[in-house]
């Protein structure tokens, strides 16, 4: 696969939301505002691309019999780092992202690529693999957000739109648990029928 | 096949670089991180009372608002009622007639857990208005007979915000001047002058030395217990009351009770059973109080 097709895969084609369905547990839960899923989203794809690295660097190195737990390590360690840093830098955000910022180390998006691609490629290859499932996984989280907050809360990013008088009653449903279920099922149903039939 | 020791050997690498890398990015962060909780827990405060400074009295939940001269002008206090989604975060200002300045419901962003649209609009300031310089007794929902109008299609968060308040001002609202008056624990002194700020007091009555009245604050079983106490020359106790408690609910409170306070005026009593920590951490308290203080007297 050429390197921009590794880069681009996890955009859409393997979209890991919206085609490979994994990472769906925070993508459901952190996308109620475009804030809270481009976050989210960011903080992912930084464990994402670092643990790839890092386990691309070490793939010669790690037995086979204990690769998991240290990929888990590798991965924690970053997640640790980042969540630090958004405590200390980021604290609004942090709070929005609650216990889903920890939880990172169990997106089984983040362990995959580790084990189903870093494990077995060139750094290069590893990081932008990263980049491409972790911008995919944002782009998902960010559309989301978005459709959940206007649509829920009739704001973008904090901003009125559509007036006051929708502000004041919006589509509640959108922005609680039962609307992310919708959004996410309905963004699948049309890429089911637009997207896969291009990349056929 | 790797042997064990190849797996043990990567695997302890792996860990002892993780923990090294962790602990720089700690270092880096921590003080970073204790600022901007510093900042939040005291952020807010002057939204609900205009005061000059606050001075903690429990840490991260019961301050004292000064003026510039350094008079009390109130206490600002912070409360968890339990709301609809989770506890609800709010900020209470009360004056010296222990009349609300203010009150401030924390927003999602900063903790709270109520329905977007619906329970989360007792943050607004259509619901918070409403409590400004009522006193305790009017604090209910009008439908429950109070002043309050609570929000349409909300009312458990409503409720739960009017009821944390409530219970708030009367935990707290001993903690404004009239209440710390020394005088409570001191009935035969007609004066005090006051030796440490806040904490020790000489009780006197015309010229002659009474004895001491000291505050003090010792860890209960759930949380600090804040405590005055007055000690004659004689080496009696005159007189304990809590000035804040917040143990268990009709187990560890009993320590506010007046029997068992009384009792300290016959002498250092045993703990309650049942209520042994906050018993014994109150006893220890007045103990260690008296041990520090009584060279006062001399």
């Amino acid at each position: 696969m050429s390197r921009i097709g590794i880069f681009t895969r996890g955009l859409i084609k393997d979209n890991a939301v919206f085609v490979l369905m994994i990472g769906l547990c925070p993508a459901l839960a952190t996308s109620s505002t475009v804030r809270d899923g481009f976050g989210m989203g960011l903080a992912a794809t930084f464990v994402l691309v670092l643990s790839n690295l890092i386990i691309s660097l070490l793939r010669k190195n790690i037995p086979n019999e204990v690769r998991i737990p240290i990929f888990i390590l590798i991965i924690s360690t970053f997640v640790t780092i980042i969540d630090y840093m958004m405590q200390a830098f980021q604290p609004d955000l942090y709070r929005a992202l609650g216990v889903f910022v920890p939880l990172i180390v169990v997106n089984c998006m983040i362990l995959g690529r580790a084990e189903a691609f870093a494990s077995k490629s060139s750094v290069i290859d590893s990081i932008l693999d990263g980049l491409g499932t972790g911008f995919g996984f944002t782009l998902a989280l960010t559309i989301m957000g978005t459709i959940r907050e206007v649509l829920g809360n009739g704001t973008f990013l904090g901003m009125t739109v559509f007036g006051e008088s929708f502000k004041n009653a919006p589509v509640i449903f959108m922005i609680m648990s039962p609307g992310a279920f919708l959004v996410i099922g309905i963004l699948k149903a049309l890429i089911n029928k637009y997207v896969k039939k291009v990349s056929a | 096949m790797t042997s064990t020791r190849q797996m043990v050997v990567t695997l302890f690498v792996v860990a002892v670089t993780c923990g090294l890398v962790l602990s720089f990015v700690y270092a880096f962060t921590a003080p970073r991180i204790a600022a901007t909780q510093a900042k939040l827990t005291m952020d807010g405060l002057e939204e609900v009372i205009d005061a000059h400074e606050f001075i903690a009295v429990v840490p991260d939940t019961l301050w004292r608002a000064l003026d510039s001269s350094g008079n009390v002008l109130g206490v600002v206090f912070r409360v968890f009622p339990q709301g609809y989604a989770g506890p609800i975060p709010i900020t209470v200002g009360l004056d010296e007639e222990q009349r609300i300045t203010g009150i401030k419901v924390a927003s999602a962003a900063e903790g709270l857990s109520e329905t977007p649209g619906l329970g989360a609009k007792i943050t607004g300031s259509d619901f918070t208005e409403q409590f400004k310089e009522k006193s305790v007794s009017e604090i209910d929902l009008e439908q429950d007979g109070g002043t309050i109008r609570a929000i349409t299609a909300a009312t458990i968060s409503s409720r739960a915000v009017v009821v944390g308040v409530r219970k708030g001002i009367e935990m707290y609202s001993s903690c404004l001047p009239p209440a710390c008056d020394p005088g409570i624990v001191f009935t035969e002194a007609d004066r005090f002058s006051e030796l440490i700020r806040d904490t020790l007091w000489m009780a006197m009555r015309d010229s002659d030395t009474l004895g001491i009245v000291f505050v003090g604050t010792v860890q209960g079983y759930l949380n600090d217990i804040s405590f005055m106490v007055g000690y004659s020359r004689e080496e009696r106790i005159a007189g304990v009351t809590i000035l804040y408690s917040q143990e268990t609910e009709g187990i560890g409170e009993v320590i506010r009770e007046k029997e068992f306070l009384d009792s300290f005026k016959a002498g250092i009593p045993e703990a309650i059973s049942g209520a042994t920590v906050s018993t014994k951490a109150l006893i220890g308290g007045v103990t260690s109080g008296i041990e520090r203080f009584k060279e006062y007297l001399k």
